[in-house]
């Protein structure tokens, strides 16, 4: 049995899955680290979309190029960077009221 | 010319003195005043020290009466209020003499000053875009102005000096000059305005000013005993019926704008008559109504100023002001600027048509008659000068209207105007003598008598007062050849011999005939009883002889005025007498008039008619109140029904007065009340609710800040799907319907 060679869908099929996977958790948890989380799973779901849209382009010139790929080492950098504030901000807020309940966080309500 | 371009230093005159009287000297006289002795505490103490400070000022500044609240006195004018009188008075003296200089200067060398004037290096103009007229500040000099000129500069020059006297020791004395000059510039914007917007900020200016002086007694009370109201309600009411007025000649301006495109005096009728009604005609595209009905308009802002029917109300009661801002407002300058405008837009009303003048006319003979027969019973001394003061305006309506009704170019505003100049001079006479008799009626009685009937037998004690106020009233009377005989006649004659043309104009005669005699009816009543009466000398023109019983009916002794007071008195007697001798008048304001002729007006006999009737006005007052007596008169005329009946009539001025008090109480406040109750509830109403409807709004809406920011995400996320789901499902519907996207 010959191994099945992935096309283009199932790469789109895994991002949007696993964006839904990071959505949920974005949205539903309580826990604010739960929920960076789920925003990692979402950024790189978006990473494979954008690679599997690079690497199966075949529209000269641009299958030449590497864009997608050079977009998803720019958004795992800016995660990065991005985790790192939020973490920063999330002890921050530990330390102030010992909790990272997002539910309790509302100074800003009305 | 050079001389007549710098005629502005005039205009400009007033108001520096203005400026100066109000900046400088009145704060200078304030702040020279001791601080605890206030103005109403020094002239109220019943204390010892007062008593002293009064001796030692002489008995002249006695002041114990209750009616002192109504002008608070300082014990002695401090120098900045005597510098604020002097400012005045040198600054208008200057201005008088060169507007004198002016005015015989063009009357003696014609080509000094053309018909057409010159315009003054004052002015400046605006646009507020190029396709529209400019505002324009422009003033004009011709020999209209000039005539008017002088006559405001010369009463404005005399009503201060004499004001001097007559407000002596008042607390507002720098106050009051202040508010002369205000108002002598308010004026002069209006003798010299070269266009309609111009003289429409005089027209508002003198309004101004007038509603400052007659309220000037601020702390006045009503005296509803004499009929009269307080300085502060009578000023509103003047301001108030003017603005009646003003409405139609704001609205008259703008018909005529509309249809010209210029405000200019000069454009509208810069040339001679005949043209002046080919070219405004044309403006109007033959539309002669709407000419007729913006000129009638226009007069509206006259009938206003100049007190006519139906606006009359506001001036006697004006009276309740100072005298000699009666003398000098509402006698001999503001009141005749109505006179004057019509006589400035006398081209138009030609152009018109002969409707407007009629209307002109007929207002003036309405007012004319009608002030003359409620000045018969009034008791008030300056309210029947008042009354006398409407009808003689009314006398130069009919002088402008008869004269522009046929054949306009023969005398042009000439009779208007004529009688405007006398009877400037001796209607400031008579309320300058009358102003003479209160003020030293006050000094004797310690409080204000302006009721005739407290008076009599007052020309032993005022000589000088009484023979000026005799010439005065001799003059107004129409007795030749003092200057009323001739101003008047003029008019009257003019209406009979316009009649052949206009037969209505032969009721006018009658009627100005009859209001002549009532004229002097009354003017010789109001004289025997203040200063003569029964049992008086030269058969009751004066008061009583040496040993005879005394005439006077008030208490205390009063005495001649002073100097303040009796030179302006004598120099008005002057210029009553004289005033009328300008036969060359109407040839100077109207190219190729025709002048008043001496032989004419003595050689025809209708002129001797007038003078007849007047002459019988004058006996029957004798003998009414020399011979009979006043109290038998009273006596009489309350025991018939019928006499009784008119007097009551005539003294109630015809109920319009209380018809007029009715229609505001009930009609107009009624109005106000509805207008207020929409306002507030429906204006405020519209307002509130959409505020509320906003503030709902807000209150609503802000429970959507939870401050979650997960609840922020599922909006944010479910907008996106809800968009996303929107595209899918048009795309789809597009590609069924065959591509009707793409």
């Amino acid at each position: 049995m010959d191994l099945v060679h992935p096309t283009l869908n199932h790469f789109l099929i895994l991002g949007a899955v696993l964006f839904c996977i990071g959505l949920y958790g974005a949205l539903a948890k309580r826990n604010a680290i739960a929920i960076l989380m789920g925003i990692e799973i979402m950024l790189n779901a978006v990473n494979i979309t954008l690679v599997a849209f690079s690497f199966y382009n075949t529209v000269k010139p641009f299958s030449t190029f590497l864009t997608g790929q050079i977009f998803a080492i720019f958004i795992i950098t800016v995660a990065a960077a991005e985790a790192a504030v939020a973490l920063a901000m999330i002890i921050s807020i530990y330390r102030k009221r010992s909790t990272v309940d997002v539910g309790e966080i509302n100074l800003m309500k009305w | 010319m050079a001389v007549y371009q710098y005629s502005w230093l005039i205009l400009l005159a007033p108001l520096l003195s203005f400026v100066v009287i109000i900046f400088g000297t009145r704060m200078w006289d304030l702040a020279s005043r001791p601080r605890a002795a206030g103005a109403s505490t020094a002239s109220h103490g019943h204390g010892d020290g007062d008593e002293h400070s009064h001796a030692a000022h002489g008995d002249e500044h006695d002041s114990h009466g209750h009616s002192d609240d109504d002008d608070p006195k300082v014990p002695a004018l401090s120098m900045g209020a005597k510098a604020s009188a002097y400012v005045g008075l040198a600054i208008t003296l200057v201005a008088c003499i060169f507007s004198w200089y002016l005015l015989l200067n063009s009357v003696f060398d014609a080509k000094a000053l053309p018909y057409t004037g010159y315009d003054l290096n004052l002015h400046w103009s605006w646009g507020v875009a190029s396709f529209l007229a400019p505002y324009e500040f422009r003033f004009h000099v011709d020999h209209l102005a000039l005539t008017m000129l002088v006559v405001v500069m010369t009463i404005s020059l005399l009503v201060q000096f004499y004001s001097q006297g007559y407000m002596e020791n008042s607390a507002g004395y720098a106050r009051f000059f202040s508010y002369l000059s205000l108002f002598t510039f308010s004026m002069l914007v209006i003798v010299f305005a070269a266009n309609f917007l111009v003289i429409f900020i005089g027209w508002e200016l003198v309004g101004l000013s007038s509603y400052l002086l007659v309220g000037f007694w601020i702390n006045k009370r009503a005296k509803p005993a004499e009929d009269r109201l307080s300085p502060a309600t009578s000023a509103m009411q003047a301001f108030v019926v003017n603005r009646i007025g003003d409405v139609g000649f704001i609205i008259g301006i703008m018909i005529i704008f509309w249809k010209t495109g210029t405000y200019n005096f000069a454009t509208l009728s810069g040339q001679d008559l005949p043209h002046i009604a080919q070219s405004v005609s044309h403006a109007f595209a033959g539309d002669s109504t709407l000419l007729t009905i913006a000129m009638i308009l226009i007069f509206c802002g006259a009938i206003g100023k100049s007190a006519q029917m139906p606006l009359q109300i506001w001036l006697p009661n004006a009276m309740e002001g100072p005298t000699p801002v009666s003398a000098l407002i509402h006698a001999a300058t503001m009141v005749a600027a109505g006179i004057y405008m019509v006589a400035r837009t006398f081209p138009l009303f030609v152009a018109s048509g002969s409707t407007a003048f009629e209307v002109v006319a007929w207002v003036g003979t309405i007012t004319a008659l009608y002030a003359a027969l409620v000045a018969l019973t009034q008791t008030d001394f300056k309210r029947v000068l008042a009354y006398s003061t409407v009808s003689q305006l009314g006398y130069m309506f009919v002088g402008l209207g008869v004269s522009g009704a046929v054949d306009p170019a023969k005398f042009g505003a000439g009779p208007g105007m004529y009688h405007l100049f006398t009877h400037a001079f001796f209607k400031a006479l008579l309320f300058l003598a009358a102003g003479s008799v209160i003020h030293n009626l006050h000094h004797a009685t310690h409080e204000e008598v302006q009721d005739m009937r407290k008076m009599g037998g007052l020309a032993k004690f005022m000589p000088i007062t009484a023979i000026t106020y005799l010439i005065a009233a001799i003059t107004i009377s129409g007795i030749p050849p003092l200057s009323g005989f001739f101003s008047k006649d003029t008019i009257i004659g003019l209406a009979y011999t316009n009649s052949a043309q206009v037969p209505a104009f032969f009721a006018i005669w009658i009627l100005t005939l009859i209001t002549a005699g009532l004229t002097a009816f009354y003017m010789f009543r109001a004289y025997i009883q203040a200063f003569g009466g029964k049992g008086g000398r030269a058969g009751g023109f004066w008061g009583s002889a040496q040993g005879q019983p005394e005439i006077y009916r008030g208490v205390g002794t009063p005495r001649e005025a002073p100097l303040t007071i009796t030179i302006p008195l004598i120099l008005l007697a002057i210029a009553s007498i004289v005033a009328g001798y300008w036969f060359g008048l109407f040839s100077y304001l109207t190219p190729g008039a025709d002048n008043v002729s001496v032989v004419e007006l003595f050689s025809d006999w209708r002129t001797w008619l007038g003078v007849g009737i007047a002459v019988i006005g004058i006996g029957w007052a004798w003998n009414l109140y020399a011979r009979v007596g006043m109290e038998r008169v009273s006596e009489v005329v309350e025991g018939n029904v019928a006499l009784r009946f008119l007097h009551r009539l005539t003294l109630r001025k015809f109920y319009l007065d209380d018809f007029y008090y009715w229609l505001t109480k009930y009609v107009f406040l009624g109005i106000a009340h509805i207008a207020a109750a929409f306002d507030s509830a429906v204006v405020d109403g519209i307002v509130n609710g959409v505020a509320g409807l906003v503030t709902g709004l807000g209150k609503g809406l802000r429970r959507t800040e939870t401050g979650k920011v997960q609840s922020y995400m599922y909006g944010f996320f479910g907008g996106i799907a809800a968009l996303a789901i929107i595209i899918f499902v048009l795309v789809a519907f597009a590609q069924i319907q065959g591509g009707f996207l793409w």
